[in-house]
């Protein structure tokens, strides 16, 4: 698929503020089945912008504007053309035992670090995913989670933990992206917190543009004929991740992929809007009657 | 030249097991030490005491305390422990010690680099990679960063410590934030105050050197044409037990002891705001943890420390003294590994050993620690200050079982260690009567151009019979350590040598005032 | 120098300079009390209320001299008390320790402890005297290292120009609570020797004023007289010195600029010899102006950093 895609940040100050530095990591990645045509972003009050990879490999935009003001706009626009992921390797749980495949899960085969402080509740959920092969546990991990937790923005906040999820029976995407990758990792398999957009749109292609949010998902590393490949799974919406999603960079847990993380100087609350607006540009897409 | 007497030890100074640095197993005073043991048989605990207590006022005058945290008592100044017998070191054995320092320091420092680079080590199959992305102190941030120079570690202070037979060992390394080095300063200048008369046989070399090697480092290490460098000191501020020591070195440096609200980051330049607007700053001292430097970077829940500090570091604009991410180096699982860094990095053979050490990663060692807990030591692998140790001889046998639990829930989080049966060396207590008490040693380097270190070092002593803890967080305390100028008998120079030329003769002195004058008129009227 | 060090000795330079006028008053309104009223009508109302008033200590019900000695001297829980302004110097030489020489640190330590010693209490009621007379020389002995072992440089500067600030602020706060308001054709004479005591500058006037010590003269003398260093006058001047020293640019500075005009004006007043000027409006303008003085300087050479706000989205 083919996207325009409009990424628009408000922050309005009580009072002026200075000193306000701010981290993106916001631009699409470009992979195996994505690639980010046109990228831009313009900022309000203007401010110098640097740019370097991460750690993890994420594009970081950074910019401080350190003058009174009283307002800042963020506005990200990037082209992306996306495929659909090729068809996951059915390996046997014996193949996730191989020093090749340990290797290349690398860190994301250890503890999260987020681990509830009762295990209880994680074994009988990982009870539910006993399944002939890794794939299969997989695909079951995408039913089981919104089988058992509600989607709800009020239940839980940025810096929640897997044991508000747990306690709360409900969340957003990155709660259940944390646990997903707790469940994955307990069974050998490695596991990435994937940031980025997703294309929700109605199905029966009444609409070229919708209004949408920043969106997060999990990878899993599955064993292959030749070597590992990286699966992207949506927990929140019970299904593998597709051309539908375009993915800005991935890391352990939400921390290492914020799209937005800024700190500034004043005593003044902030007002924040923030929209994601994106339209399908494929011609084939106008499916309207 | 006079023998000096040959004091035998005091009646009451038991001999013990240990490795005694100034008494042999019979009594005798080893040779170095005898002009010492003479003087403070001369001296006597009377002496001593009077001393002690002059000391006690002095170093709360001057403020040179230390807040210690007792068990369920608040935080209180105290003054800080200073035991007034020394400790005395021959030169050739500092001459090895510090050799060692240096080849270690160096090992420490390629490690860092590689950890955030290559990973030569862990390729190698050296270090597990599991184990070096799960330190606590491993830092993604700097990830791809090599500093000017190509040095992390600036500030190294390692802790040595004799085991039963004398030898010595590297029991951990520091190289985040290293504190001490105020004290061994503070603590030669009250010696020569309170006690001249120990310095009469010995000729002892110099430690006040320290802040210029140290600001040397630092200018050398700036991103700054020569000359023109601004050093600062960054304290977490004077809650902080160590703040003292903060003051002391931004002082002696003549720099300035800045806060985080001090200093701004505009356009990746690192600024301190100045009675006249922003001055550009090229070189920190840092004395606070990674967690605490960036709320961008680490630590999301922070709103302490200077918001851009890393992105000025990657931008090369700034030195940080010492580097982000060190603390990988000097986590105690790690430590295991510094012989293997030494071989592969330098080609040498270590030169001081480190102290037996089990990981409790490893199933196999872990057992058999778990097996004979009461046997030894317990430690977490990213604490310091001596924070959360068990020493198994100590500890009660349920306390070990739940020691036990915690180490099998998280055994990348702990070591085990022997028991090392550290050194004693004589020490007053408040009525002056001498008795053993362990020590430990922290030696301080620095590593600018050039890996330097200090004479001796901040010797640490256990003020309690027995006991081994000899942290000042936990009621330790210090001896001036002496590390002597050249090997051999110390002599007697109790008379200077004549001097090579005679002074100038000058006119007299004239004593003025107009009654004076009169009273000199009426003497030679008298005359 | 650094933003926040140079607030720091500025206040150093106030809470020493505090501390001093405080045991002065103290020990002069303690004689005054002692020695009973004079038979010449009194030009000046130094009491213990009074004494409260200008410190800014908290008043309950009637104050006795026991009460308000102990209260305004050893008191912890009291902020107007010596020991409450000791202590604070010695926070701030603590934290400048750095900058200000050491031996500028030990004297400002060894007072702090000193005045936490545990048998003082009980000098205190037998000979407060020797308590007042202990701090006075403190800080003369700190003034006298500052000058003696401190490098002349800004920071120098900021630390004298709190203490002179100070200085002149406290003598304002004393005469607006000594002379007593009268009616206005009523003029104010009787004698003020307890007011000068209180100063520490009887021994001065005596040597530069020819006429008795009394009311106007007295207060005249403490308000313009310049060759007196604890005059307002005096301070004033000396407090634009050190600004005008540490500012790079002082022709631009607000607070150097407000500082010579109040200058100017009190050498103005000194020479127009109108005794009718009524001289509590004139400490009251005085010190408003002081006020805006302290402003400026907070506005131009403490400006730090507002507090850190982390921001991010969801």
């Amino acid at each position: 698929m083919n996207f325009q895609l409009r990424y628009l940040t408000h922050y309005r100050y009580d009072r002026p503020v200075t000193e306000n530095l701010n981290s993106l990591r916001v631009r699409p990645a470009t992979t195996s089945t994505q690639r980010c045509d046109d990228f831009s972003i313009r900022v309000e009050p203007e401010a110098r912008m640097t740019r370097y990879a991460d750690y993890f490999g994420t594009e970081v935009t950074e910019f401080g504007i350190a003058r009174p003001h009283d307002h800042l706009i963020i506005d990200v626009r990037a082209r992306v053309v996306t495929s659909e992921q090729a068809e996951p390797p059915a390996a046997p749980w014996e193949a996730l035992e191989a020093p090749l495949y340990r290797e290349a899960g690398g860190e994301f085969l250890l503890p999260t670090g987020d681990e509830p402080e009762d295990p209880a509740p994680l074994v009988e959920l990982d009870g539910e995913l006993d399944a002939p092969t890794p794939m299969d546990t997989v695909h079951r991990l995408v039913e089981l989670i919104p089988d058992r937790f509600v989607y709800d923005t009020e239940a839980t906040y940025v810096g929640s933990t897997v044991d508000d999820l747990l306690a709360a029976g409900g969340g957003v995407c990155q709660d259940f992206v944390h646990l997903s990758l707790i469940l994955l990792r307990r069974r050998g398999i490695a596991a990435r917190y994937v940031s980025g957009y997703l294309w929700a749109a109605p199905d029966d292609g009444s609409t070229d543009s919708v209004e949408v949010e920043t969106h997060a998902w999990v990878e899993a590393m599955l064993p292959g004929e030749r070597e590992p490949a990286w699966v992207g799974i949506d927990p929140t919406n019970r299904r593998l991740a597709g051309e539908t999603h375009v993915k800005i960079g991935h890391g352990r847990r939400y921390a290492d992929v914020p799209p937005i993380k800024g700190v500034y100087a004043g005593s003044a609350g902030s007002h924040l809007e923030a929209s994601v607006q994106m339209s399908r540009l494929d011609p084939a897409a106008s499916a309207r009657p | 030249m006079t023998e000096p007497t040959l004091a035998p030890a005091p009646a009451d100074y038991p001999p013990g097991r240990f490795f005694d640095e100034v008494y042999e197993p019979g009594g005798t005073p080893r040779p170095h030490a005898r002009p010492l043991a003479a003087e403070l048989g001369r001296l006597g605990p009377g002496h001593l005491a009077a001393a002690g207590r002059r000391r006690d006022a002095i170093f709360m005058e001057q403020g040179i305390t230390f807040d210690a945290t007792g068990e369920d008592e608040p935080v209180r100044d105290r003054p800080f422990p200073l035991d007034l017998v020394p400790r005395i070191m021959p030169a050739e054995e500092w001459a090895e010690i510090k050799r060692g320092l240096a080849q270690r320091i160096r090992a420490l420092n390629r490690f860092v680099d590689d950890v955030y680079h290559e990973r030569e080590i862990v390729r190698e199959g050296l270090v597990p990679w599991e184990l070096v992305v799960t330190r606590s102190h491993f830092a993604r941030a700097v990830h791809g960063i090599r500093p000017p120079g190509g040095v992390y570690c600036h500030v190294a202070g390692c802790d040595l410590v004799r085991d039963a037979d004398g030898t010595w060992k590297v029991l951990e390394d520091n190289v985040r934030t290293p504190s001490g080095i105020s004290y061994v300063l503070e603590n030669r200048i009250a010696m020569t105050r309170l006690v001249p008369s120990l310095f009469r046989h010995y000729r002892v070399r110099a430690v006040d050197h320290y802040p210029q090697l140290l600001l040397a480092a630092l200018r050398s290490v700036a991103p700054a044409a020569e000359g023109e460098a601004t050093v600062v000191v960054w304290t977490p501020g004077p809650m902080n037990s160590a703040y003292f020591e903060h003051a002391f070195l931004a002082r002696q440096m003549g720099v300035e002891l800045v806060e985080a609200s001090d200093l701004v980051v505009r356009d990746d330049v690192v600024y301190m705001r100045t009675t006249s607007g922003l001055e550009r700053v090229h070189a920190i001292y840092r004395r606070l943890d990674d967690d605490f430097i960036d709320p961008l970077e680490f630590r999301t829940d922070s709103i302490l420390g200077v918001p851009g500090l890393v992105r000025a570091y990657r931008a090369g604009t700034l030195a940080l003294a010492n580097a982000i991410g060190t603390g990988v180096a000097d986590d105690k699982a790690i430590y295991h590994y510094v012989p293997e860094m030494i071989r592969f990095y330098l080609g040498e053979e270590p030169i001081l050993a480190n102290v037996q050490t089990y990981l409790m990663r490893d199933r196999e060692q872990r057992e058999a620690a778990l097996a004979r807990m009461g046997e030894l030591v317990f430690k977490p692998t990213d604490g310091s200050g001596g924070k959360g140790v068990f020493i198994g001889p100590a500890t009660a046998a349920d306390e070990l079982a739940g020691l036990a639990d915690l180490i099998r829930a998280q055994p990348d989080r702990w070591i085990a260690q022997e028991v090392v049966q550290l050194s004693t060396v004589p020490t007053a207590d408040s009525d002056g009567v001498l008795a053993p008490r362990h020590v430990d040693l922290r030696p301080f380097a620095i590593f600018g151009d050039d890996i330097r270190i200090v004479p001796g070092g901040l010797t640490r002593v256990a003020m309690i019979e027995g006991s081994m803890i000899v942290n000042s967080s936990r009621g330790g305390g210090s001896k001036d350590t002496w590390v002597l100028e050249d090997s051999g008998e110390p002599d007697d120079r109790g008379e200077p040598a004549a001097p090579e030329s005679l002074p100038p003769v000058l006119p007299g002195l004239r004593y003025g005032g107009w009654s004076n004058q009169h009273q000199q008129q009426q003497q030679q009227q008298g005359r | 120098m650094l933003a926040r060090i140079a607030q720091e000795l500025f206040w150093l330079g106030r809470h020493v300079a505090r501390a001093e006028h405080t045991a002065r008053m103290l020990d002069g309104v303690f004689q005054t009390d002692l020695a009973g009223a004079p038979e010449d009508p009194r030009g000046v109302e130094l009491t213990w209320p009074g004494l409260l008033a200008i410190l800014g200590a908290r008043v309950e019900g009637l104050v006795g001299r026991d009460d308000a000695l102990a209260q305004l001297t050893l008191d912890k829980d009291e902020p107007a008390s010596l020991i409450s302004c000791v202590a604070r110097a010695r926070e701030g030489a603590r934290t400048v320790r750095d900058v200000i020489s050491a031996d500028m640190w030990e004297a400002a330590n060894t007072t702090h402890l000193v005045l936490n010693r545990d048998d003082l209490s009980g000098q205190l009621l037998s000979s407060p005297y020797s308590v007042y007379r202990y701090v006075k020389e403190r800080s003369a002995l700190f003034w006298g290292l500052t000058a003696r072992t401190m490098l002349r440089d800004d920071a120098n500067s900021f630390l004298a120009a709190g203490g002179r600030i100070e200085s002149a602020d406290m003598v304002l706060r004393m005469l607006r609570v000594a002379l007593p308001v009268r009616g206005d054709d009523e003029p104010r004479t009787g004698q003020a020797q307890a007011l000068l005591q209180a100063v520490g500058g009887l021994q001065a006037f005596r040597r530069a004023v020819p006429s008795p010590p009394n009311a106007v003269p007295a207060s005249r003398f403490l308000l313009y007289e310049r060759s007196y260093p604890d005059s307002v006058a005096a301070s004033v001047a000396s407090a634009l010195r050190s600004l005008e020293e540490a500012d790079p640019q002082p022709r631009n500075s607000a607070p150097v600029l407000r500082l010579s005009r109040l200058s100017a004006e009190l050498e103005f007043r000194r020479r127009g010899d109108d005794p009718s000027t009524d001289l509590v409006a004139v400490c009251e303008q005085v010190q408003r102006e002081l006020a805006l003085v302290d402003a400026d300087i907070a506005g131009r050479y403490f400006a730090t950093s507002a507090p850190l706000i982390p921001s991010g989205a969801r």
